[in-house]
């Protein structure tokens, strides 16, 4: 681990401004004694690139390097010369010439100076001359961690990121994730879903190939990156062989998840069944003499289907006696939790992840060569949801001259993946606590069409001999598997040409080819296929029926293609003026395109053996209004496709210049063009870019405080660029086939915009990174104010002018993110055998939209849609909702409308509806600790997200539904949270509850707008700050005596608990938080040979 | 050598940099897949067939005021502004009630948007002839008459010769810009733009359009009678009614549909659909734009006493409604499925303005055969009687009978309840008792002219917005 390190610092410090190159040529200018030795690390491999120079001398041309087996060779004045021996990553080392000629050095490394170098993707830089606001996480610290997923990674690792945001939205109508950047290149994950959409997706790549990730977060540090800087970069560079004997190293984790289902906040058997019966006793129509044939209707509707009121009804319509009736009400309700635990025993599985990692890394002087392999294999939740993936891969670099390199590589990926089509939690019928999937004699539980529908629709199946609409759950969920197979490859090559010490050249270029493909094979037994043959079946007059589609397997293929390429070439500059001027800069193009393509198809009566289908009628199909049971045929039910191309063409620069390595003055540029529509040349030509400062306090001639070794001040000011992907300045409409007339439909999709520009962010940044005690103790402070202004915001399209009530989008509008940020790393306890470590993160942002010219034109689109209408002067991500006015004598909810007069019907008036406070959380950070005794160590990671809220949607009431039967909305009896056994019951009630009465639709008082008055009530909008014990660790390196016995240069396990335990501030928000969600227990193994 | 390579180097970035810069515009020139700005003539045709946006009418709130349709309690319990309607509840301020968007407004300036897009654009439009440029701007302009009678007899006040010059119609736009301007215009003025654009349109109609959506010649000869029927000019509306018929003067025969279909019609207890014949394929469209939904779906179900005023032996009302009852509920419900013509215009219609126009004129007689005409295909053979009238309220009645029946959940029984409400003795007091109390409606209620929607209002844009009713 640690010489990948040293490899890895040691060539990032050849592409540093300065160094080897300077000293180089000064090797042997002094005359004196010459002296040689090697210096190597405390396992005995030499460090390349280690700096040797005399100590107290500010004179840097007095020293050298060394080489690649690290040997070294000066010159020195005297025998009385202090040589100071340094490396990055190590802690400096001073000797005394003295009578020796060959000074050998054994460096150790200092974990916590690790950081000094940044890498941002298009260049390396020394942390201490950089400007900008970077926050790097080190391979080592991602140790303590399952190494799962990208996300996870950096949640609690890198202040200001959270929820995978850094540092706020910044974007209305724009890409809102970061850019990620691996070992270079930009890779963008963007995949179509299949309703059209695009989703951008975290890259793959094989996470313990992970060296180091970099976040960028101002714009000294990420405007480089133009038109997709905005949002923040993260940098992600991969490992390197180091020096020496191959190495060999191997991991494996098994991660168990036992299946939880938080079944106890819901209402049970008996709690549903004492609802059926009040239904019963509250419904006017079963007083009275019609109540038999009212019974009756309602049976033969099937308006109820719940075994509960059937056995009810059945009793009020004389079918059976009142004493069945009760012992059939006694027997569901004993039954408590019954549908869940028999989901939990027939269709569900502790999920179960296993993970193996296997690389080898070989190095020599001229070439560096690196294999890594991933394999993962997951079992979900569902029985039949697994899947399993494999990583390859394989980088070169290799030095064809001492001025020439060439560096090649390759990553491919390959997913296989099953995935359970059908949710026993939505079977397609409605089900209560009571019912199960299996019947009394433990056979599989069967829905009958009869139980469902009405007598008229049950006639008509029978009559007609339709296929049958019976449904059961244990038969469906094996059926209709998705099978997924994904393939990604990602290679590039890049030629590194030093044509003078101070000048290099380099030219990249990756290529990128992913093609996923998805297939589902609806099985011809299965009701899904069943129901869509049946609705589509129409009967002539005489009563002969004509199924339009063949009855058959339905088989549906998904082919997406995705490809990117990706040029680059730049100069890097670097050098050292009267030793004391130092500039560097670079100055490059770059062309990008990514293409993604999009195609669905399905074909009826599939022969899986045969490979054949039936061929479809499809125009007329489009016009079958007449159904048996009502189906409709879509055109996406045959094919659907779609494409994307962003193209971009850039010219950057930038430049830095350090006077005397105290103050450091940088600027960067870029322009951007590209393809996207929205993007007026006129607009296309504004130049992104940024300036910064920093000083390094410590390096003063008049600071002299011995305890900080390290102090310095950053300044940055400049812009960032966001883009919105489906925009564009010109008219636009979308054309279709018309179903009904035929021939191809248009409509407008938007109007003209010639106005439409990039997306612009502002980012002032101050900074402060210091070291003290000894490096014991680093950290860094930063104050940010990033301004986005000519945001896509949308405004209010004219109803007169045609819009209706849709919104157009244009560049006016403005946010503001303000944040502060604190890391502070501290090593408290640093003996020989004992390490006590302690990191803690704070980050804090308020987010504000300072203008916007919308207004939701209709109240609930303010409620529902409540980032399309932000109001100025709040967060952007707010829950808006009405204030609760309590309940009123009857129990219904009641809000105070716009005037503050109580109302139980929804005000539909926008000053009624409050912004109740926003989702994003203001504070974010974590708290981790490593304690590392001997071979042992112990580490922790809490993760708090304070100062944000969550509308609570598990509320214990019973929501309405449409009716198919009765043809409106009706309350829907089921299962809900069970507080609503606290529910107003009588007058007066509403003095001490707030939990409505339930009305039933039969009831005079049912309004079906009630649950909006109070699901959107301010009580119903709660706290979500928590504390989440996101990850334990204990982990144990074998002894490396033992080691060496058996082959192996170190052992380690390591058992890790994840999301251990969450901490709700308030109670009720813990089930919405995932707080009940089981943990997941890691067992890992790490090998190193 | 290293200088070499430095200047070849050197010379290779510059030349990949300038290489860059002149094929910037091709590299870049790609445009994105799916949307596209239109250019050709059938980029523009294509709005036409867009159903969604230009071809429905929703006309909710006058279907509710005439109780034409069974409204479900939890519906008008939900919607404050369908139970003033629906209840004849003249305190209610509907302006407040009609808070948001109401898509008769919304919908209707879509379309007319659609329509001004083509006649601002079509004639340079590319990859057509003049005489096809022509004709797709003369159906924009008879689909923009369409709409603008339908909000014309919406949101304002019926025409009235002695009023129409003063009283206040809705937004005339004529553009499709952004921040296009337009002017609330008077009833004169928008009835004078809706014949002027028949007008201009007529010339270059087709008999055949492209599709049923295309207005032909015989559409805008109907459009034309519907009007001047509308304005009380019998004459013109006669003279362009019976063009229109030279057009088109087929029936639909509802009583052989009835006879194909009679088992499922006459089994009482089933309710499965038929196809309905109401769609695109009917002999009566001249042109066919649908009611408020632009798919395929069942009508509303209506109400056991509605259906007390149709003729006995319609075989259409029984084609369409079958009575049930579900829980507490009983009415009469829909069984066709499919498309239907509510929007648009068909032979039904300019049959019954011709004889309401005879019956004016005093051609009792000629009023009743065009009458009879109509009802022969509807009533059902054994039911059957030609009817007769002596006087021109007896034919009115006859003829009004029928045309509320035919054209339900159409724009037409509404706004000819309104134009009957201004002549004396054709005025109606409705009225309904439920669970005890009485409602009526008045020939005078405001009720009849529907408020702008706030959302209009509230937003009215590059012109101003002024409302046509109190409350």
């Amino acid at each position: 681990m640690r010489k990948k390190i040293i490899v890895l610092c040691g060539m990032a410090l050849m592409l540093l401004p300065g160094t080897h190159e300077v000293f180089a040529q000064n090797v042997g200018r002094a005359s004196g004694i010459t002296i040689r030795g090697t210096v190597s690390d405390v396992d005995g491999e030499p460090l390349v690139g280690a700096t040797i120079r005399i100590a107290n001398s500010k004179i840097v041309s007095l020293g050298t390097i060394t080489d690649m087996d690290g040997k070294y060779s000066m010159s020195v004045p005297s025998e009385s010369t202090v040589l100071e021996f340094s490396f990055v990553g190590f802690a400096n080392q001073t000797l005394r010439v003295g009578a020796r000629r060959i000074l050998n050095v054994v460096l150790k490394t200092d974990n916590q100076l690790l950081d000094e170098v940044v890498v941002t993707g298009y260049q390396t830089i020394s942390k201490e001359r950089a400007t900008g606001a970077f926050s790097k996480v080190s391979g080592e610290k991602l140790q303590e961690q399952r190494l799962n997923s990208l996300s996870t990674l950096l949640e609690g690792r890198v202040a200001g990121y959270a929820n995978g945001l850094v540092r706020g939205t910044t974007t209305m109508n724009g890409v809102t994730n970061p850019l990620y950047v691996i070992d270079g290149f930009p890779v963008e994950s963007t995949r179509y879903t299949s309703t059209g959409s695009l989703v951008e997706n975290i890259p793959d790549l094989n996470m313990e190939d992970i060296e180091s990730i970099t976040v960028l977060k101002d714009a000294a540090a990420a405007s480089i990156y133009g038109a997709r800087a905005a949002n923040g970069v993260v940098v992600i560079v991969t490992k390197k062989a180091s020096k020496g004997k191959v190495e060999v190293s191997f991991s494996s984790t098994f991660t168990f998840s036992p299946y939880s289902f938080y079944k106890d906040r819901l209402t049970s058997s008996a709690d549903v069944i004492d609802l059926e019966k009040e239904w019963a006793e509250k419904n006017p129509n079963l007083q009275g003499s019609n109540a038999v044939s009212y019974a009756n209707n309602l049976l033969e509707n099937r308006v109820y289907t719940n075994q509960g009121i059937t056995a009810i009804l059945n009793a009020y319509a004389g079918n059976t006696t009142q004493e069945e009736m009760n012992s059939t009400l006694n027997t569901l309700s004993a039954k408590g939790y019954n549908y869940y635990d028999d989901v939990k025993k027939y269709t569900k599985t502790n999920p179960f992840y296993q993970q193996y990692n296997l690389s080898i890394g070989k190095a020599s002087e001229k070439n560096n060569f690196k294999v890594s392999l991933t394999y993962k294999n997951n079992q979900y939740e569902d029985k039949y949801s697994d899947d399993s993936s494999f990583g390859l891969n394989i980088t070169n670099s290799t030095d064809i001259t001492d001025w020439l390199r060439l560096d090649v590589g390759t990553y491919t990926k390959y997913t296989n993946a099953t995935t359970q089509t059908y949710d026993p939690f939505s079977p397609g019928y409605t089900y209560m606590p009571y019912d199960g999937l299996v019947d009394a004699q433990g056979n599989p539980y069967t829905s009958t069409a009869e139980s469902r529908y009405s007598e008229d629709i049950v006639n008509k199946i029978n009559s007609y001999g339709l296929y049958s609409m019976d449904i059961t759950p244990l038969d469906e969920i094996g059926r209709n598997l998705g099978k997924e197979k994904n393939f990604l490859n990602r290679s590039f090559v890049k030629l590194n040409i030093k044509l003078a010490d101070w000048l290099k050249y380099e030219a990249m270029f990756q290529y990128e080819y992913g093609v996923d493909r998805y297939n589902k094979l609806s099985d011809k037994e299965s009701y899904s296929v069943r129901s869509k043959v049946n609705g589509l079946a129409t009967a002539s007059a005489d009563g002969e029926v004509t199924y339009n589609l063949p009855y058959g397997d339905i088989n549906y293929e998904r082919r997406q293609y995705s490809s990117a390429y990706n040029f680059r070439q730049q100069l890097n500059f670097n050098k050292t003026f009267a030793e004391k001027h130092d500039l560097a800069m670079i100055f490059g193009s770059e062309i990008r395109s990514t293409k993604l393509e999009y195609k669905d198809e399905t074909q009826y009566g599939y022969d899986r053996e045969m490979l054949t289908y039936t061929p479809i009628d499809a125009a007329s199909l489009l016009t079958i209004y007449d159904g048996l049971m009502e189906g409709y045929f879509y055109s996406s039910d045959l094919s659907y496709q779609r494409e994307n191309v962003d193209r971009f063409v850039s010219f950057y620069g930038n430049a830095a210049y350090t006077y005397d390595d105290k103050y450091t003055a940088s600027g960067s540029l870029r322009w951007d063009r590209s393809n996207l529509w929205g993007t007026d040349s006129k607009y296309q030509n504004k130049p992104i870019w940024s300036v910064g400062a920093s000083w390094n306090i410590n390096k003063e001639d008049f600071f002299h405080v011995d305890w900080v070794n390290m102090l310095k001040l950053r300044l940055s000011y400049g812009i960032g660029g966001n883009i919105a992907k489906n925009a564009a300045p010109y008219l636009t409409a979308y054309y279709s086939t018309n179903s009904n007339v035929g021939g191809t439909q248009g409509a407008v999709s938007s109007r003209p915009n010639p106005e439409l520009s990039w997306e612009k962010t502002a980012t002032t940044n101050v900074g402060f990174d210091f070291s003290l005690f000894k490096n014991r103790l680093n950290g860094s402070v930063e104050y940010y104010d990033k301004q986005g202004s000519d945001l896509l915001a949308n405004a209010n399209g004219v109803p007169t002018e045609g819009f209706g009530y849709s919104t157009y989008e244009i560049n006016n509008g403005e946010m503001s993110n303000r944040g502060v940020e604190l890391t502070l790393s501290g090593d408290l306890i640093r003996t020989k055998d004992f390490l006590w470590n302690v990191n803690l993160m704070y980050a804090y942002n308020k987010n504000k939209v300072t203008y916007v010219n919308v207004e939701a034109p209709v109240y609930y689109l303010q409620l529902d849609y409540p980032s399309s209408y932000p109001r100025v002067g709040t967060p952007y991500n707010s829950i808006y909702g009405y204030k609760w006015a309590g309940l009123n004598e009857k129990g219904l909810p009641q809000v105070y409308d716009e005037n503050g007069e109580k109302t139980t019907t929804e005000p539909t008036s926008l000053d009624a509806i409050y912004d109740l406070g926003s989702t994003v959380p203001s504070h974010t950070g974590s708290l981790g600790s490593s304690l590392q005794y001997k071979d042992w160590q112990m580490s922790f990671m809490l993760i708090y997200q304070l100062g944000h809220k969550i509308r609570n949607t598990d509320l214990p009431y019973l929501q309405s539904d449409y009716n198919n039967s009765m043809d409106e909305y009706m309350t829907s009896i089921g299962a809900v949270n069970k507080d609503i056994k606290n529910r107003w019951r009588t007058a007066g009630d509403e003095a001490h509850t707030d939990v409505p009465a339930v009305i039933f639709a039969e009831s005079s008082d049912y309004y079906y707008g009630s649950y909006s008055v109070y699901s959107y009530a301010d009580i119903n909008v709660l706290d979500a700050s928590n504390i989440r014990l996101s990850n334990i660790s204990l982990s144990y390196r074998l002894p490396q005596t033992f080691c060496k016995k058996i082959f192996l240069k170190n052992a380690r396990f390591q058992f890790n608990v994840e999301n251990l335990y969450t901490f709700a501030f308030e109670k009720k928000a813990k089930y919405l938080l995932g707080g009940y969600n089981s943990p997941n227990y890691v067992w890992g193994l790490y090998l190193n040979f | 050598m290293k200088t070499k390579i430095l200047t070849s180097t050197l010379w290779v970035f510059f030349i990949g940099i300038s290489v860059l810069f002149s094929s910037c515009d091709g590299f870049l020139g790609i445009m994105p897949k799916g949307s596209k700005t239109p250019s050709t003539l059938a980029d523009y045709e294509a709005f036409i067939r867009d159903e969604y946006t230009n071809q429905r009418t929703d006309i909710t709130q006058a279907i509710l005021l005439l109780n034409d349709k069974f409204e479900t309690a939890s519906n008008y319990n939900y919607y404050p502004l369908r139970k003033a309607n629906y209840f004849w509840d003249e305190s209610a301020n509907r302006i407040e009630l009609n808070n948001s968007d109401e898509t008769t407004y919304y919908n209707g300036y879509a379309a007319i948007s659609s329509c001004n897009l083509i006649i601002e654009n079509a004639a340079s439009a590319t990859e057509a002839t003049d005489a096809e440029r022509n004709e797709l701007i003369a159906q924009a302009k008879v689909i923009r008459t369409v709409v603008y009678f339908v909000l014309a007899n919406y949101y304002a006040d019926t025409y009235d010769e002695a009023t129409a010059a003063t009283k206040l119609s809705v937004p005339l736009i004529e553009s499709a810009d952004l921040n296009a301007s337009y002017t609330q215009v008077s009833i004169q003025n928008i009835y004078d733009y809706m014949l002027n654009n028949l007008e201009e349109a007529l010339p270059y109609l087709p008999h055949e359009g492209a599709t049923v959506l295309h207005p032909t010649i015989g559409a805008a000869y109907a459009m034309y009678a519907r009007i001047y029927l509308e304005m009380g000019n019998y004459t013109l509306a006669l003279q362009n009614a019976n063009e229109a018929l030279t057009e088109n003067s087929a029936l639909y025969d509802w009583t052989a549909y009835y006879e194909t279909n009679k088992t499922q019609i006459e089994d009482a207890t089933s309710y499965t659909v038929t196809t309905s014949p109401m769609g695109i394929d009917n002999v009566e469209n001249y042109y066919f734009r649908h009611g408020s939904n632009y798919y395929a779906t069942s009508e509303s179900n209506i109400q056991v006493d509605r259906v007390t005023r149709f003729e006995a032996g319609d075989a259409r009302m029984a084609a369409r409604w079958k009575l049930k009852t579900v829980g507490a509920d009983t009415y009469y419900a829909s069984t066709l499925r499919g498309l239907f013509n509510y929007g648009g215009l068909t032979t039904t219609e300019v049959y019954l303005i011709k004889a309401e126009c005879l019956a004016r004129e005093g051609e009792y007689a000629d009023a009743m055969d065009v009458l009879n005409a109509v009802r022969q295909k509807r009533i059902l053979p054994d039911v059957y009687q030609p009817l007769s009238a002596s006087t021109e309220e007896q034919a009115m009645e006859y003829i009004r009978r029928t045309k509320d029946n035919e054209l339900i959940f159409s724009i037409v029984p509404f706004a000819d309840a309104r134009r009957f409400n201004k002549e004396t003795k054709y005025t109606r007091t409705l009225s309904k008792v439920v669970d005890g109390t009485t409602y009526t409606l008045t020939p005078t209620s405001h009720l009849w002219t529907m408020p702008f929607p706030m959302g209009a209002t509230s937003n009215p844009g590059n012109g101003t917005l002024t409302q046509n009713v109190d409350k």
